[in-house]
């Protein structure tokens, strides 16, 4: 049987596309609807990016791309043996430029697409929080006055700017990740490695 | 579904429920277990289902302990493993028996879980411990047994993944690390993430030596040449050093017993840091993303009830060998045999002859109608 793999067809898709191609390793040609597409000894699966590590952990597929951002927030019990390098981001706390700092409120809300990551950063700190969970356009919540700040991932951090946002800390860094289930990484380990091996090269 | 449901049906999350089929799918493969440990002159011991919480005050476990205050105010607790159970009673009602002790146990533990796909709130475990004995010896007999369970449950291309946690607290010796880079370092050796152990340690002030020992542990994990290459790569810590060593000596002796093609070394396994102290091991197998159990030796447990004692075990989850065997196509299931049917419209007949059938050994189903004739 050949080896799984989960990928997401969100923002790190062209980033996992390029290393693989790079790497001489098979990648489903073109645009397809397909969700499960095999191809040179190896089976993709299509989900959704926050699912990836999930798909990972219950060994449905052997290894994954994700971003250390998901892998944050999942909390997902996987390897990341390889940092490949794409899809660098950071994941901060912003909020409305001359706004009260979040460091003086007794309790703050936040909106953020990472409930559990940010929970645990504003509690870990001694901060009583209130977490209000968005799926998307997560930067309107401070301007509409739905939060006091937001956690979100930056790239440029042109979004924020344009949206009147400032970025307040920085919870962590965040890049696109091989991720690989533990029993696969023992009970497969010839085919589990040589992946490894030659998506490392390539990322180097 | 039609209709509402009464409400007294509802489920609370995390119990199930096994009926006919799957009940007797599990009660072989206990049998299957239960029998290799016998085999190997284990003792089995029935502890009780719940002690005082302070017996099972595990870092790990807490956060998924059922407590419950007493009717005279003590804490008390639903057991949420047996290994600290059974520690317990080996130091007390057990203190005068003479070392080793070889003991097992089968049967449920309750742990909370946050309500999420496939996780359960009472778990089927079934385990030993060897307590009181020389290590290495020990250590190659449980991994040993662990080994003939798989067989005897004829579970496919099963991997018993071998580390020692004397190699990671090896290397930490004389590094003051505070317990909140500890932990995150644990974290990120756990994940095999090289890049992640070099970013916590880099602002420990450790020496290089150590930080390039620590990353390498991230890949320190394949066939029995690892331990050569670790030998190498961290033959400046002594004690890094003797723990690589005494795996060694256990995977010689697995190796020269014939089970060589089924272990691998991974020295990135660091998991239960608060509890074991030396040789640890997981049980995978292809078609299960999880460990089906695992174990390891815990020198320090004993000493908390007054007996300190070396100490080895290891444990299969039942639901998850079910679930393995089941997804391997391989589970041990039987349906039950075809019973007779006993009718009859003299209840006191009926159940005469149904006596009889019985003693003669048939299974028999009980169909009179009570009308007398």
């Amino acid at each position: 049987m050949s080896l799984t793999v989960a990928l997401s067809k969100g923002k790190l898709l062209s980033g996992a596309e390029a290393l693989f191609r790079k790497a001489g390793v098979p990648f489903p040609a073109g645009d397809t609807r397909r969700l499960v597409v095999e191809t040179g000894g190896l089976r993709f699966l299509f989900v959704k990016d926050l699912d990836v590590p999930t798909y990972v952990e219950y060994g449905v597929a052997d290894c994954g791309i994700a971003g250390r951002d998901v892998l944050l927030e999942a909390g997902s019990d996987v390897y990341e043996p390889l940092d490949l390098g794409f899809g660098r981001c950071r994941l901060v706390v912003a909020r409305l430029r001359h706004a009260r700092g979040t460091e003086s409120a007794s309790t703050v809300r936040v909106a953020t697409k990472y409930p559990k990551l940010t929970a645990a950063y504003f509690l870990e700190r001694g901060v009583s929080v209130e977490v209000v969970k968005l799926a998307g356009s997560v930067e309107l919540a401070p301007v509409l006055g739905l939060a006091d700040c937001i956690v979100d991932v930056v790239e440029t951090g042109r979004t924020l700017a344009e949206n009147g946002l400032e970025i307040e800390a920085e919870v962590a860094d965040s890049s696109a990740r091989l991720i690989v289930n533990r029993a696969s990484y023992h009970a497969r380990r010839q085919e589990v490695s040589r992946l490894i091996e030659t998506l490392g090269r390539a990322c180097a | 579904m039609n209709g509402l449901a009464h409400k007294l049906v509802q489920v609370p999350p995390g119990v199930q429920c096994f009926v006919g089929e799957e009940a007797r799918r599990r009660r072989r493969i206990e049998e299957a277990v239960v029998r290799v440990f016998e085999g190997w002159d284990y003792e089995e011991i029935i502890p009780p289902l719940f002690d005082y919480a302070d017996v099972f005050a595990s870092e790990t476990l807490a956060a998924k302990t059922y407590s419950f205050l007493g009717r005279d105010g003590s804490l008390l607790a639903l057991r949420p493993d047996f290994t600290a159970l059974l520690a317990k009673i080996a130091a007390g009602r057990l203190a005068d028996r003479p070392t080793p002790m070889r003991l097992y146990y089968s049967g449920e533990v309750l742990r909370y879980e946050p309500p999420k796909a496939g996780r359960q709130s009472e778990l089927y475990q079934m385990g030993l411990e060897h307590l009181g004995g020389p290590g290495p010896q020990a250590d190659a007999e449980i991994v040993a047994i662990a080994a003939e369970c798989l067989e005897s449950l004829g579970v496919n291309g099963w991997v018993l993944a071998l580390g020692h946690l004397g190699v990671f607290s090896g290397l930490l010796a004389g590094a003051a690390l505070d317990p909140a880079s500890l932990d995150r370092l644990r974290e990120r050796v756990e994940a095999k993430d090289p890049a992640g152990v070099r970013q916590v340690m880099r602002t420990t002030g450790a020496p290089v030596a150590v930080v390039e020992a620590l990353v390498s542990l991230t890949t320190l994990a394949g066939d029995r040449e690892v331990l050569d290459r670790a030998r190498q790569a961290l033959a400046f810590s002594e004690p890094a050093t003797r723990a690589v060593g005494e795996l060694q000596e256990v995977v010689g002796a697995l190796t020269a017993a014939g089970l060589g093609s089924h272990l691998a070394i991974d020295l990135g396994e660091v998991r239960g840091l608060d509890y074991y102290t030396g040789l640890v091991f997981r049980v995978f197998a292809p078609g299960l993303g999880f460990e089906v159990g695992g174990g390891g030796r815990y020198d320090g447990l004993l000493a908390r009830f007054g007996r300190p004692l070396p100490a080895v075990g290891f444990m299969l989850g039942l639901d998850r060998v079910d679930l393995l065997l089941e997804r391997q196509g391989r589970s041990l299931a039987v349906s039950a045999p075809r019973a007779e049917a006993a009718r009859g419209g003299d209840l006191g007949a009926t159940l005469r002859w149904a006596r009889e059938r019985r003693r003669a050994g048939s299974r028999v189903r009980f169909e009179a109608d009570g009308r007398t004739p």
